[in-house]
């Protein structure tokens, strides 16, 4: 048995689906090259507007005032083209690209019980998608086009004759020169021509009489030209209009994402990384590539990843093209320790993070590493980890001391000395005797580097006022660091 | 006539003896300190509310608290969130292996601060959030008007999440515990052993609504 699943006017719903705006509005494609463009294809609210094929502009738009007026875009049938391939696959990996538009499909083993309903879910996510599609199961792939055509969501064909009868000779696609003759010999449906004897026919038309002859009797199996599914997963666009606005790059983003993710899930693959690349009027870029804190292919989980990133973004100048690519891996199958920390919501963890990062900046959140280095406050921020590993065993020497609480930047402070111990301190939160002192201790480092070196010197000191602070020296300046607390 | 605050402590009383599971179901857990003062008067801190220490003397050991609950919560597999509002945190008076579970958010103003704090208080991925407003201008945190104290409570109950905030004077009205640390340190605390001044800490409890709306 095969499928077809079919989309009418492939050329028109390709550019519609990516306008939202356009839902429900009459609208119609046109042939662009030409000095006198002519209609292409129609949308149903057109056709019910009275607008037909072949029509000029002006007669198309004296017919329906508020017509969408659209011309091929090579871009979005390319991009239409994958996601009827997608999903086509979602039915069977044996898979023709017959046509732009059409996609046959061989449907040996799968469960004949499973073929209609299948189909449905396959032609219901094309409609959700954006494209209105029809779904055939037949025989041979030629009637299951005839199907396609015919049926209003999924038709499957039982009795090929009953089914075949009432349809018009035009089904099967005959040359002019024998439409003309079989008018004349009063044949109007295919149900009319099978009727006559088959050797008659070839005797008199030859060759081409007896393709016909095969074309209306449903033809015969054939092998499919099988389509490998892809191996890399992007999608990219060019705006027709520069972009200013986020709803549009988002419902393109969303529209990519969904082919992308039944890509992956016919390769059995989910994502691991996103790389979105926005390129910008002044012929710059903006790209970001996100690292996914697990594996997924749930759509919304990635449209949230960018539009987190995205509500933050404000370029310099408009849009004019987008692309986006997925890394593909396999789905984790790892099972996690005991006493391993994991997520809850690995997601919605990273998507946390992300909207805090717009708030104060990505370089002011993440797990702090310390540095290989005894320069102050040598520290790195890193993202958190999916899984925190387990406490290692405890020190046996303890820290010493209460944790300091640092002064970004350190406090510039006055002192009175009394011979070479300072006595009083004045700085802009507190002017206090100084009670204790312990130290100093002298440091350097990066002395190799010029533009990095460092060197000061630090007491630990107690006010009279309460309070313990690290009183630094650096070059003739003196400074509070911090606090201990 | 009697006072705003004595209505809202017999509607609070009123609360707990209609709905008494309602008061204990998400703050009945609770996550220990590390800090035996704390831990053995309350069970520690409550998921799902607000607990304040205040530190109204410099050098009080508010940090050293938080290093409790950090080493804590390492201990029992919780990822803590420390959103650090004056960027005050010193991750290098800490061992590595201490800071692995920690997301660290170094804020400069309160207003990042209750921003980020009302996101980190809804991901439930979190086991502790920890919240650090002292080094901001007492003007700054007078000006924040209670609500958003309250909101932020509504957070953490909906998250069941604790919520450990540190104050430099008594700040949020929505904590339903409240300890304070009076008294500053001596400078021979820089040489005594860190475990060693984590035991001697006492906090003092300032408000504990919970244990007043169980015994009503």
């Amino acid at each position: 048995m095969f499928a077809v699943l079919h989309i009418a006017d492939f050329a028109l719903h390709a550019v519609l689906r990516n306008e939202p705006e356009s839902a429900g509005r009459a609208a119609a494609l046109f042939d662009g090259t030409r000095k006198k463009s002519l209609v292409l294809a129609t949308n149903p609210a057109a056709r019910a507007a009275g607008v037909c094929l072949g029509m000029t502009a002006p007669q198309a738009v004296a017919r329906c005032a508020s017509l969408l007026i659209r011309t091929p875009q090579p871009e979005a049938e390319a991009e239409a083209s994958r996601v009827l391939l997608a999903l086509s696959f979602t039915l069977s990996p044996s898979v023709e690209e017959t046509e732009p538009g059409i996609c046959t499909i061989a449907l040996q083993g799968l469960d004949s019980a499973q073929h209609v309903p299948r189909a449905r879910e396959a032609v219901n996510q094309l409609n959700f998608l954006g494209l209105p599609a029809t779904a055939g199961i037949a025989r041979t792939p030629l009637l299951a086009l005839y199907a396609a055509r015919a049926a209003k969501t999924v038709l499957r064909i039982a009795a090929e004759d009953s089914f075949l009868a009432p349809l018009p000779l035009s089904t099967a696609a005959p040359s002019r020169e024998l439409a003309d003759i079989f008018a004349n010999w009063g044949l109007r449906t295919l149900g009319d021509f099978a009727r006559l004897p088959r050797d008659e026919i070839i005797r008199r038309f030859g060759a081409e009489g007896l393709t016909f002859w095969k074309r209306a009797t449903g033809g015969s199996e054939r092998p499919l030209k099988l389509v490998a599914p892809p191996q890399t997963f992007s999608a990219e666009f060019e705006f027709e209009d520069a972009v200013e606005t986020l709803e549009p790059l988002l419902f393109l983003l969303h529209r990519f994402l969904d082919r992308l993710t039944l890509e992956l899930r016919a390769a059995q693959f989910v994502a691991v990384e996103i790389e979105l690349t926005l390129q910008l009027e002044d012929d710059t870029k903006h790209a970001r590539r996100f690292q996914l804190p697990e594996p997924t292919g749930d759509v919304e989980i990635l449209f949230r990843t960018l539009h987190s990133h995205l509500e933050s973004v404000q370029t310099a100048t408009a849009i004019v093209a987008v692309q986006l690519h997925l890394v593909p891996a396999r789905p984790l199958v790892r099972q996690q320790g005991l006493f391993e920390t994991g997520l809850r919501d690995p997601h919605g963890f990273a998507e946390t993070l992300a909207r805090v990062s717009a708030i104060v900046g990505a370089d002011r959140v993440g797990t702090p590493i310390l540095e290989d280095s005894h320069r102050p406050d040598a520290v790195k921020l890193v993202s958190p980890v999916a899984v925190i590993p387990p406490p290692a065993e405890t020190d046996v020497h303890p820290p010493l001391g209460l944790p300091l609480r640092r002064f970004r930047p350190p406090l510039p402070v006055k002192l009175e000395f009394t011979g070479r111990q300072p006595t009083y301190l004045w700085a802009e939160p507190f002017n206090s005797a100084i009670e204790a002192i312990n130290g100093s201790w002298s440091s350097n480092g990066d002395w190799w580097q010029p533009d990095r070196a460092w060197a000061r010197t630090e007491w630990d000191i107690a006010l009279a006022s309460g309070g313990l602070y690290r009183l630094i020296q650096v070059n003739e300046a003196f400074f509070i660091e911090g606090e201990y607390d | 006539m009697p006072a705003a605050s004595e209505k809202l402590h017999a509607l609070r009383d009123l609360l707990a003896r209609r709905f008494p599971d309602a008061a204990l179901s998400a703050q009945s857990r609770r996550i220990a300190t590390g800090l035996p003062s704390i831990d053995n008067a309350t069970g520690g801190v409550p998921a799902g509310a607000i607990t304040e220490i205040v530190c109204t003397a410099p050098s009080s050991g508010g940090t050293l608290l938080l290093a409790s609950v950090l080493a804590a919560s390492r201990q029992q597999h919780l990822r803590v969130a420390l959103i650090d509002g004056a960027d005050s945190f010193d991750p290098q008076s800490f061992a590595q292996d201490a800071l692995a579970h920690l997301v660290w958010v170094r804020c400069h103003t309160l207003h990042e601060t209750m921003q980020v704090a009302d996101l980190m208080a809804r991901d439930a991925n979190f086991g502790l959030v920890l919240i650090d407003v002292r080094g901001l201008s007492e003007r700054e945190l007078r000006r924040e008007p209670s609500t958003s104290w309250y909101r932020l409570q509504r957070a953490a109950e909906q998250s069941g999440l604790p919520l450990l905030i540190a104050t430099p004077f008594a700040l949020v009205p929505s904590a339903i515990l409240r300890f304070s640390l009076t008294h500053s340190h001596p400078i021979a605390a820089l040489e005594a052993e860190r475990p060693a001044l984590t035991a001697q800490l006492a906090p003092t409890v300032q408000r504990q609504r919970l244990q007043v709306a169980a015994a009503s």
